[in-house]
């Protein structure tokens, strides 16, 4: 039996995207639907390593900037280590949260067309109007994208992009800022230039960004249930399993 | 005519070498050297003149003068009349008026290239806001920069601009670095600096005849290496999470950090902590008082002394981080919701067209 191919999905040719060699890969189920492998098991990792990253650096850094509760023990220091431990927490998932990172922009080169995207087109920008009018319920020429939109894409570019290596940076030069004189303390110097010029300034891009990540986690969650429910295509489940169901053909429209 | 050195100068007002041994360790001491390297100390001081200083004071409050005039290790007497030979103050000489202007223009003719200035103040880039008898501060400045050895920025204002340029900054208020290029100027920020940093200062530049090494934003590493949250007596409590609520509770009794209640030490580098004030007595940690970060750049403007906040970008607006991004985060889940409810409906409709 041949595999059938979905005549949308080739004539795509995912123009918003990076590259067009490795294509997902399409399991036919009947010959009404197939399966497309969205999300390889990189990037499926990444998403959750990073969820979890963000969960507990969101939690940890909200008692680093505002302790919520305080030590059980009182009178004596000696017998607690609550601010310690957050802090320790904080740092060691913040070194998680880089690695997860850099393996997820490694996976940009290597992963297939949905795990990349060009914002360096016309064609991109022309596609996020259409999708913010799709969103606003307004009259549009949204095409159906098996991966990302592009206004999803552009908002990864945004937090997950722009947001951590904001985040990046300004922790980094926070962390290290108590020993200048040593290899990564000069390694983040020139942070503080990029951000206000001093440790206060430096630490406020810090928390204003982290509250950035957690109005882009209320809106992604939305629109990941949104869309399944409305295309009743296995978004949620994507996300653990790789697979979206997709029609064979090109009856249905967005 | 051959200058008196420091040494001479000790044995003329009737101390023994003894003395003067001891003011050495002591100095050896203040600007952060080994106690075997004092001989070095002792060999500049038996060699060096006496330095001549001017100093001058431009929109200022006269505290780094007052801070200035309190210090201990060395004592102050010893610095004004042993170590340095301070030739023009507003605030501390007897002279005034055209005698003592006098005095400084033979400074500057007379030890073109060995004094000190020493600047108190911020300079107005508008002249009409600090004019001395008939000549702009901006102007007085720039010619005795000229001649000077080093400059050295006493102060938040001289250094950063600090109270006369905070917002709306209506003098247009410039740190002295805006004025000057050609000449090493040492920053020692703070409302007013410590008293033996200031005097610890000078004494390094006696000792070796070069300024001390410098940070990245041009203060003296011995004094603004390290935060005060990092050698703070109250860390413990820090690390702990046993923080005081408010002034009167029983945490501020205790001792408890004072971060809650907004302390700056953790994004301020100066040496409090370690040298601690009016002779290492105390600090405002210590004390009780959370640190309010006089020496940063812009502490003026980074907030209430007693709240921590979080300052938007390209802005004087300090904000509470978490209630506003609390906020926000609800204002987007109710458009999320307000939006979900509409998706809703327009399917329902779309369904029973069908």
């Amino acid at each position: 039996m041949s595999i059938p191919t979905n005549p949308k999905i080739e004539n795509e040719k995912m123009k918003i995207v990076w590259k067009k060699t490795k294509r997902a890969k399409i399991v036919p189920i009947n010959d009404r639907v197939v399966k497309v492998y969205v999300w390889e098991l990189p990037v499926r990792i990444f998403h959750w390593i990073n969820a979890l990253s963000i969960f507990l650096l969101m939690i940890t850094g909200i008692f680093i900037g505002r302790p919520f509760v305080s030590a059980a023990i009182q009178e004596e220091a000696y017998y607690s280590y609550l601010m310690g431990w957050a802090r320790y927490i904080h740092f060691f998932v913040a070194f998680i949260f880089t690695i997860n990172l850099g393996v997820r922009w490694y996976w940009v080169y290597k992963g297939n067309e949905h795990a990349t995207s060009n914002p360096f087109r016309l064609s991109f920008w022309k596609e996020t109007l259409e999708t913010i009018k799709y969103y606003l319920f307004m009259k549009n020429k949204k095409k159906h994208y098996i991966g990302h939109n592009p206004l999803a894409q552009l908002s990864y570019w945004i937090f997950i992009g722009m947001g951590s290596i904001i985040m990046m940076l300004t922790g980094y030069y926070l962390l290290f800022e108590p020993q200048p004189e040593s290899i990564y303390g000069k390694m983040f110097m020139w942070v503080a230039y990029l951000f206000g010029g001093n440790s206060f300034s430096v630490r406020s891009w810090h928390h204003l960004v982290a509250w950035g990540f957690m109005i882009f986690t209320v809106v992604h969650v939305y629109m990941a249930f949104r869309e399944d429910y409305l295309q009743r295509n296995g978004t949620m489940s994507s996300i653990f399993t790789g697979y979206k169901i997709e029609r064979n053909s090109d009856e249905h429209d967005q | 005519m051959e200058r008196k050195t420091i040494f001479e100068t000790v044995l003329d007002y009737g101390l023994t070498r003894r003395d003067f041994l001891k003011m050495c360790t002591a100095l050896a001491a203040t600007i952060g050297l080994d106690f075997a390297e004092t001989n070095k100390v002792v060999a500049a001081m038996e060699k060096s003149p006496r330095v001549p200083v001017i100093w001058l004071q431009f929109q200022d409050c006269t505290g780094c003068s007052e801070s200035f005039i309190r210090s201990t290790h060395p004592k102050v007497e010893s610095v004004l009349f042993q170590m340095i030979s301070l030739e023009y103050t507003e605030a501390l000489s007897a002279a005034s008026g055209y005698q003592i202007e006098e005095a400084r223009k033979h400074v500057m003719e007379n030890y073109r290239g060995e004094y000190i200035l020493a600047v108190e103040g911020s300079l107005p880039t508008d002249d009409a806001f600090l004019t001395v008898g008939g000549t702009s501060a901006r102007e007085t400045f720039i010619e005795a920069a000229k001649g000077a050895k080093a400059i050295i920025a006493y102060g938040s204002c001289s250094s950063w601009g600090g109270i006369p340029a905070a917002y709306p900054n209506p003098t247009n208020a410039k740190p002295i670095t805006h004025f000057v290029n050609d000449k090493p100027v040492i920053l020692v920020p703070g409302c007013p600096p410590i008293a033996e940093v200031m005097t610890g200062v000078i004494a390094h530049i006696i000792t070796f005849g070069t300024i001390p090494e410098l940070d990245h934003l041009g203060r003296p590493k011995a004094f603004y290496r390290h935060r005060i949250h990092d050698k703070c007596n109250r860390r413990a409590y820090f690390d702990a999470g046993l923080f005081a609520e408010s002034f009167d509770d029983e945490g501020a009794r205790q001792g408890y950090c004072l971060y809650k209640v907004g302390c700056k030490g953790p994004t301020t580098y100066n040496a409090c902590a370690e040298m601690r004030w009016n002779g290492g007595v105390s600090y405002p940690i210590q004390s009780g008082n959370p640190c309010i970060g006089c020496s940063e750049k812009g502490f003026w403007d980074n907030g209430p002394f007693y709240v921590r906040r979080a300052k938007i970008p390209a802005s004087q607006t300090t904000i509470n981080p978490e209630t506003i991004g609390a906020v926000a985060v609800g204002v987007t889940a109710a458009g999320v919701a307000a939006h979900a409810a509409i998706t809703a409906l327009k399917k329902k409709a779309h369904e029973e067209e069908e």
